[in-house]
């Protein structure tokens, strides 16, 4: 997901962030400010492409979620089967986590892999929307395959693009504001769907799989629109290149599947710790609507409101918290903070009729928390040469993870209920809570402070000279 | 972290000591009764029978106690509920009052002395109304909107011998109207007693003990009479004047054996005085199935208009026959469906259940497995830190004091 990409190269480009990129050749002066790549308003046109390069692909990922009465209903499906439509997204991702890097540079390009893979997106949302229009489900699955092939290669686009164009001018202010995007098309797509679904069964009597499918058509807009974004973003940057005679940047990441028998044992429990974290959020949040609904007896628009706060929460709190997880280090402390919060909020949910708006924001931080604090910490216990197959491999394991929690949580739904449901949810929190402490007690660099940890890499130059 | 005896470790056993009283000593009633049916109890073969009599006697026997239920279909089907507080009580039925026209007094329970309570539970009407523009409210529809009703007492119902499982204490009474409507279809009650506590196998599975018995209601293969048809079932639940009844809805945390529902609604008879235990009950959980063999998608969800009082008692042969003065009836609407969920005549199949009972309803507890994954969620790390913090101490320990050490 977004972040996590986000967290990879913050975590490598920070000393980078003195050096200027030189404005190398190419007379700007004769251009205006507004065409010229080296000055900031042709620049802010080229953030927002970037930007809403991703919107599409957030917008339409959780659409099952926000629509999940209607496509129950309309397809006369099961949870089990309702939740495959997750699955299947992240099937694809499991292996192209390690591909995606490696497709981007070598095979494709930037330029033209971005564009392939915002097609992909498209044609992926147009066949899952063609599916529901033809009431059949195994196309729908194949769309959302399809749409998975994309959706998580373009976020590495989008995040090579950032650092091609704002390296050492902004870029964790540009990771911010494209995070915030991203989290803003979920946002919106959650409480936006259900009311177009209202509105498109107002205005025709039919079906409901056909009213089901002209929704997701009309979602399939912002998928063009990325694509469209894409294309125009594509020229810009060859034209860039062109006129400022700029290298061609790559990923930087470097995938060897031999690395993997290397990893220390701190790493293994890093994975348990993001598996066990995302199996307990997502397909918590892609099932939650009927879940308010049901037990809150809130309304439909209310529950898709509440459902989406983990994602409104998550855009400002991010930088904040990444600022102050920089600032004091202890990382370990801090995942150990958020699973803790999280493990509280699933409580209070199952448990208690407490006003779920107080559980959901709680889960809200502690998402964000976790990203900041988790993310990094693989830099801390991989060597700089295996960081990239050490990532691939988490996101890649977080994947297969969300595929197979997204499909048990669907049956165990459709045969126990929803605090069963919650029980579960709770159990994976402990789980990795227990490896979190596995973390603790060996103790090591995880737990330094920031000028600890600072002073240690200074020793270690030191002693190596 | 000096003294062993820390407060997680308190914590821990607490839960412990906690958890095993819990599955020990409660959350179960271990009350059993011995149930025994017969099928029209003192009836003479002499007599010739009318076709529609149908008079089931349920006794379940307790130590000192028993529930007398009797399942009727003369009339509007009911349920009659009898405790009495000796072990060797029976019902006299006296046939030929009971088969004309002046049934009052006819059904008794022998000896007299010894009843404590009775109520029973009355399936007066079926409605089915159009509801074209989809709101499943019928209490704002035009009377426009409501098709004559079917009336039970007019009904005619099979034979409940013939359907009376003797070993697993079940019956079941269907019954037409005989217009093609119901050519294929019927209007059927089944009536499950139980011996000791347990769980239904089959959704809502509802919690019984010993003194409650189960009622299905379900409703098959009947035409209905437009596209946009639902359903409303009137009941009525006939009691001691002295005791108002009133429904309750409690929230319940649970949903484990109905997913998806999270209340439960009572309509109970008790006393005014706010302390003393609830007589008897009519027990269910707010939904009803649109398949024989649902699944979560077949759920929908049942509401219920408030109790009325009644003038009369129900047109049931065997309330009037057992009930005379000092009771009276008081009535509900139970609607079936919400806006939005297919109408009846997607499946033609509707399901509700019920439980009439004795005493206080049954309470929902955990189960077990729910109860050990978030021990061991919850206990494992506990005893991880506990582990951990151990380690450390002896580690400290074993370093010994550090101190100045003399060169020399």
């Amino acid at each position: 997901t977004e972040e996590e990409e986000k967290e990879k190269k913050e975590g490598r480009h920070d000393e980078d962030d003195g050096d200027e990129r030189g404005s190398g050749g190419g007379g700007s002066r004769t251009m205006a400010a507004i065409c010229d790549p080296t000055r900031w308003p042709h620049r802010i046109i080229v953030l927002s492409l970037m930007c809403f390069l991703g919107f599409g692909s957030y917008f339409c990922y959780d659409n099952p979620s926000a629509l999940q009465q209607q496509v129950k209903q309309d397809m006369d499906l099961n949870t089990s089967s309702f939740m495959q439509l997750y699955a299947w997204y992240s099937w694809p991702n499991v292996v192209l986590c390690f591909l995606g890097g490696f497709l981007l540079d070598r095979v494709f390009g930037i330029r033209l892999g971005t564009i392939i893979f915002s097609l992909f997106v498209c044609v992926g949302q147009v066949i899952f929307a063609a599916g529901a229009l033809f009431n059949a489900f195994w196309l729908m699955i194949l769309g959302r395959f399809v749409f998975g092939i994309g959706g998580e290669s373009l976020a590495v686009a989008q995040n090579t693009y950032a650092v091609n164009w704002f390296k050492g001018k902004g870029l964790n202010l540009v990771f911010g504001l494209q995070l915030s995007m991203a989290r803003l098309g979920s946002t919106v797509n959650m409480n936006v769907m259900g009311l177009v679904y209202e509105n498109i069964r107002g205005l025709r009597d039919g079906t409901g799989y056909t009213t089901l499918g002209i929704t997701l058509m009309i979602a399939a807009a912002t998928c063009v629109f990325s694509l469209i974004c894409a294309l125009v973003l594509g020229y810009l940057d060859r034209r860039a290149e062109r006129i400022l005679k700029k290298e061609v940047c790559s990923t930087g990441e470097v995938i060897k599947l031999t690395d993997v028998k290397d990893f220390p044992l701190s790493l293994w429990l890093i994975f348990i710790i993001c598996v066990g974290y995302y199996v307990a959020i997502f397909p918590f949040i892609g099932l939650g609507q009927v879940f308010f609904i049901e037990k809150f007896n809130f309304s439909p628009v209310q529950a898709s409101a509440i459902n989406s706060i983990v994602y409104i929460i998550s855009a400002p709190a991010s930088p904040l918290l990444g600022f102050l997880v920089d600032k004091t280090g202890k990382n370990i402390i801090w995942v150990l903070m958020a699973v803790i919060i999280t493990l509280a909020s699933h409580m209070m949910l199952a448990f208690t009729f407490w006003n779920p708006w107080i559980a959901m924001c709680l889960l809200g931080v502690s998402y964000s928390l976790l990203a900041c604090a988790l993310w990094p910490m693989v830099a801390f216990v991989v060597p700089e040469h295996q960081l990239g197959t050490a990532y691939g491999f988490m996101q890649s394991i977080q994947n297969l993870g969300l595929a197979l929690i997204a499909m048990a949580a669907g049956a165990i739904l459709d045969s126990r209920g929803y605090l069963f449901l919650e029980v579960f949810f709770c159990a994976c929190v402990c789980s990795e809570y227990s490896s979190g402490e596995g973390l603790v007690f060996p103790g090591g660099e995880l737990n330094l402070s920031t000028s600890a940890r600072a002073r240690l890499q200074k020793d270690t130059l030191s002693h190596s000279e | 972290m000096g003294a062993t005896g820390s407060p997680p470790v308190l914590l821990f056993l607490s839960f412990l000591n906690v958890l095993s009283a819990y599955a020990f000593f409660g959350g179960g009633d271990m009350y059993h009764r011995q149930v025994s049916m017969e099928f029209n109890p003192g009836f003479n073969s002499s007599q010739t029978p009318p076709l529609s009599v149908n008079l089931l006697h349920v006794r379940a026997r307790g130590e000192n106690d028993t529930l007398h239920f009797l399942l009727c279909s003369q009339g509007a089907p009911a349920l009659l509920v009898v405790h009495t507080n000796t072990s060797s009580s029976s019902v006299k039925v006296d046939w030929s009052r009971f088969l004309s026209d002046d049934v009052s007094g006819s059904v008794k329970v022998e000896p007299k002395g010894s009843v404590r309570y009775s109520s029973a539970l009355v399936f007066s009407r079926l409605w089915e109304y159009d509801d074209v523009n989809d709101t499943a409210d019928p209490a704002k529809l035009p009377p426009s909107s409501f098709f004559p009703p079917y009336e039970l007492q007019n009904f005619t119902w099979g034979d409940l011998n013939r359907t009376t499982n003797q070993i697993a204490h079940r019956a079941k009474l269907c019954g037409s109207d005989g217009s093609e409507r119901f050519f294929n279809g019927s209007f059927c009650l089944g009536f499950s007693a139980f011996e000791s506590e347990g769980r239904d196998g089959s959704w809502p599975r509802l919690l019984y003990n010993a003194n409650s018995s189960q009622l299905k209601f379900w409703l098959e293969g009947v035409k209905e009479r437009s596209n946009f048809s639902r359903f409303l079932l009137e009941l009525q639940y006939v009691g001691s004047s002295n005791l108002p009844s009133r429904v309750e809805t409690l929230r319940s945390i649970d949903d484990e054996y109905t997913p998806s529902i999270f209340q439960v609604s009572q309509w109970v008879s008790s006393p005014p005085n706010a302390t003393t235990p609830i007589l008897g009950y009519v027990q269910w959980k707010p939904v009803a199935y649109r398949k024989a063999t649902p699944a979560l998608v077949d759920a929908t969800p049942c509401r219920h208009s408030t109790p009325l009082l009644m003038e009369q008692l129900p047109p049931s042969g065997l309330v009037l026959a057992y009930f005379g003065k000092g009771y009276e009836a008081s009535g509900l609407n139970m609607t079936f469906s919400i806006a939005g969920d297919p109408f009846y005549n997607t499946t033609h199949y509707l399901s509700w259940s019920m439980l009439v009972g004795l005493g206080s309803p049954p309470t929902e507890s955990f189960s077990p497995l729910v109860i050990t994954i978030m021990a061991l969620g919850l206990g494992i790390p506990l005893l991880l830190i506990l582990l951990g913090a151990i380690c450390v101490c002896i580690q400290k320990q074993r370093s010994g004091p550090r101190g100045y050490v003399p060169i020399n």
